[in-house]
């Protein structure tokens, strides 16, 4: 999941151009290049550009030059407009999403499982725009479980390393869409160099509240209920709250997702067939509506989140409000 | 005459002994899936939780009727859960049914390894949830304090998940994780059920209890013996 972030991140998608204008900026470090494979890098210069898209809209995308060719990222600020059978009253504030099926969906095409990573960019990029173009506050997407540090240590390593890269990348762009980046997770695990950059990116982009973006990293449910019943002790400890007074709510206001204003996902969403939550979020899905679709990540688009959406629709007319 | 009449004969005897052997050909095949599939769901479905919607909870027949199922078919250990404690004040009269059934207060060894001649239920509401999470987290702080008031460490850094997991069992939460967790109600949601116990749990919809069938039931606990777990990896 976090490989299928960092090559969102980097990623280099050909459109047709009509004017390009490079306005100077400085060439930033290496992309990853997947189709070579995992271990492989490819050193890519990237520039600022305002360009002229198909459509005639005037944009501002990053456009990066490789071996000659030149890439220009899609146009994040296009939105598609809300589909018409859906109601924009009735929009879910927070969804949470598990990206589940990259490998397998590399593996069906004969593919390396980095390229399988790399198509599911594209499906977290499109729920991203989506969610950002159609009134949804939050979207937290379950990136690097703490249950996936048993992988290779050279898998984590690669994982983090990339991860680490994309964040530096996208930390302006993310401040200038309005766009809040929050990561939760076990940050003590987590090389300094990643955590200082997680630090930065939360802090740069903290003050845009159109819509946020939660990220967990090294996240388990447990060690989210954990953490915050020793953030609850130690507030007995300093005096600040008495034994008598811990409860259910005081437990919920220390969990990571306070970060937000909605910290109760609305509707989960899970593809690939799984029909499990795996130690994600445990305390906060107890009225979750859940999702669960057959599609891979890679082939989650927009007409399977339009479902997705309807389907918790239909079911907040029939059955009313949630807690 | 005599035989045509004896080929007659001859050949309705043969036309019985070969249906008599379809049907028994046809019993040995039931037996055989039977027992196969009792293996299937022994040795995979080892704890089964069941979240019915608190309207659809007060049906006490329809729920009698799903546990009879489910003992059927070798699901032996059962937790019943519904937010508002409906089927905990229903839990007399469904053991007075279930007479092979035994409360998993009663049952001494690790509920999942016990003998299959009777069902264990376990009755669950939402103050075993988040409730009890926080009275188990109640319970280490004041053992904590309690040791740094007599002069030991106070530290509440200590608090680990495995802290949490003993402090559940002695709040009274000794329920395992559920293999399964079948929702009938509504909406696609486990309301409220114990967070704590949900890690890997499957979850399946399975629309209202009003129209539960034999058949669905079947199906979903097959579908999830067909599931293979990554677990991170």
């Amino acid at each position: 999941m976090l490989l299928l972030l960092a090559n969102m991140f980097s990623l280099r998608l050909p459109i047709p151009l009509e004017k390009t204008l490079i306005t100077s900026l400085p060439k930033t470090s290496t992309t990853y290049s997947a189709y070579s494979g995992m271990t492989r890098f490819q050193v890519c210069h990237r520039y600022l550009s305002n360009s002229i898209t198909k459509r005639g809209t005037s944009v501002v995308a990053f456009q990066d030059e490789a071996d000659g060719e030149i890439f220009v990222d899609e146009d994040f600020l296009e939105v598609d407009p809300l589909p018409v059978e859906l109601q924009p009253e009735l929009m879910p504030k927070h969804v949470a999403v598990i990206m589940d099926g990259n490998g397998r969906w590399a593996k069906m095409k004969g593919l390396p499982t980095s390229a399988g990573h790399v198509a599911g960019t594209q499906s977290f990029k499109r729920i991203v725009k989506l969610c950002y173009g159609w009134g949804i506050k939050v979207l937290t997407v379950f990136a690097f479980s703490m249950d996936n540090w048993i992988r290779p240590k050279v898998e984590t390593e690669f994982l983090l390393n990339l991860f680490e890269r994309s964040i530096l990348s996208q930390v302006e762009e993310c401040k200038r869409k309005g766009i809040q980046i929050s990561v939760i997770g076990d940050t003590s695990k987590l090389p300094k160099s990643l955590k200082s950059m997680i630090a930065n990116a939360e802090e740069t982009t903290k003050e845009n509240p159109k819509f946020q973006l939660i990220l967990a990293v090294s996240y388990s449910g447990k060690y989210d209920v954990v953490q915050a019943c020793k953030s609850v002790a130690k507030k007995v400890q300093d005096g600040l709250l008495h034994l008598e007074e811990i409860n259910e709510n005081i437990i919920e206001k220390e969990l990571e997702t306070n970060c937000t204003e909605f910290p109760y996902p609305d509707l989960l969403i899970r593809t690939s067939g799984e029909l499990r939550v795996s130690n994600f979020l445990l305390w906060q899905l107890a009225y979750t509506e859940f999702f669960f679709n057959q599609k891979l990540w890679p082939d989650f688009g927009k007409d399977e989140f339009v479902e997705a959406l309807s389907s918790f629709q239909n079911r907040q007319r029939r059955y009313g409000g949630r807690h | 005459m005599d035989f045509r009449d004896g080929a007659h004969n001859l050949y309705h005897i043969i036309v019985a002994i070969g249906y008599l052997g379809l049907q028994l050909l046809w019993y040995f095949m039931q037996i055989i899936v039977s027992v196969w599939y009792h293996i299937s769901i022994v040795g995979k479905l080892r704890y089964l939780a069941v979240v019915i919607e608190s309207e659809e909870a007060h049906q006490t027949s329809k729920v009698i009727k799903l546990l009879q199922w489910l003992d059927s078919v070798g699901v032996k250990n059962v937790c019943l859960y519904d937010m508002n404690g409906v089927l905990k004040k229903s839990k007399d009269t469904i053991f007075q049914i279930m007479k092979n059934a035994k409360s998993i207060e009663e049952v001494n060894e690790d509920v999942t390894h016990h003998a299959p001649d009777h069902m264990t239920l376990e009755f669950v509401s939402y103050v075993d949830g988040k409730e009890a999470v926080a009275k188990a987290a109640n319970l280490i702080f004041v053992e904590n304090f309690k040791r740094h008031d007599i002069g030991g460490e106070l530290d509440h850094q200590i608090l680990l998940e495995s802290h949490l997991n003993q402090a559940l069992q002695i709040v009274g939460c000794k329920g395992p994780e559920p293999d399964l967790l079948l929702v009938y109600g509504p909406v696609r949601s486990h309301l409220g059920f114990p967070p704590w116990r949900i890690r890997y749990t499957e979850i399946v919809h399975m629309g209202s209890l009003n129209f539960m069938r034999y058949g669905s039931l079947i199906k979903a606990i097959y579908n999830f013996t067909k599931v293979r777990h990554n677990y991170g990896t």
